[in-house]
């Protein structure tokens, strides 16, 4: 079972209850909370905020990609899955991405986690712009997409 | 023919618009595209060097929401968007 949502925070906060409710089943032993926050500081920058930018279409369907590899990469068939990425300007601490896991087990929880934070990073067109305490701003360097198709 | 490029990222900063548009001939490809685009920012942004690594390191993607290579061909009027090197979460 997979929830994946794109959140404009101009309409809405992410919100870890909600992540809560979806994953929450007596199918599951484990959960795992992960969420990403905004930190103020980057190579010796002091950060104030950043905007996030994201083409919604594809990071949802890299989001359900990840999902089902799951099943083959790390044979965790039986899951519930909750992720949402924020657009827009985050301020100092708060959440711009929520990975909620639950399965049978423990072991299967962290690894499941890790496993989609670390796909996500690599795959979905998502990009930060930092804004800092001197009011210049830079959009972070990244690495070029990977899943090319035709 | 008429192709729309829509911004994401660092390629925001290209224009305030969130989107270029260029006149193309039939069956140009997304490399032709490429070329396009380096020369809008020669003449735009006095060929500001970084805005193009952006253009050469970027992906492309149809309007049906698939990652397209550089030999992907434009047969009509059509909406891209250029994908920059990511990095989020």
């Amino acid at each position: 079972m997979l929830h994946a949502k794109i959140i404009d925070i101009k309409e809405k906060k992410l919100s870890i209850i909600e992540a809560e409710n979806f994953i929450s089943s007596y199918d599951y032993g484990a959960s795992i909370f992960f969420t990403g926050t905004v930190r103020n500081q980057n190579e010796n920058k002091s950060v104030i905020g950043i905007t996030y930018d994201s083409h919604d279409a594809l990071v949802i369907s890299s989001f359900k990609e990840i999902y089902n590899e799951a099943d083959q990469k790390l044979n965790i068939k039986d899951k519930s899955v909750f992720i949402e990425h924020a657009k827009g300007y985050l301020n100092l601490g708060e959440i711009s991405i929520i990975i909620a896991v639950a399965c049978k087990h423990r072991d299967q929880a962290y690894v499941l986690s890790r496993f989609i934070i670390e796909e996500i990073k690599k795959r979905s067109p998502i990009w930060k712009k930092e804004h800092y305490q001197n009011n210049d701003s830079a959009w972070l360097k990244g690495n070029p997409i990977i899943n090319e198709k035709n | 023919m008429k192709i729309k490029i829509e911004l994401f990222g660092a390629s925001r900063d290209f224009s305030d618009q969130h989107l270029l548009e260029f006149d193309v001939d039939s069956h140009s490809t997304i490399k032709d595209i490429r070329k396009k685009m380096l020369n809008y920012l020669d003449i735009n942004f006095n060929g500001n060097e970084n805005f193009k690594k952006i253009v050469n390191s970027s992906a492309f993607c149809s309007e049906n929401n698939n990652i397209i290579s550089d030999n992907y061909k434009i047969t009509k009027n059509e909406k891209i968007a250029i994908i920059p090197p990511i990095g989020g979460g």
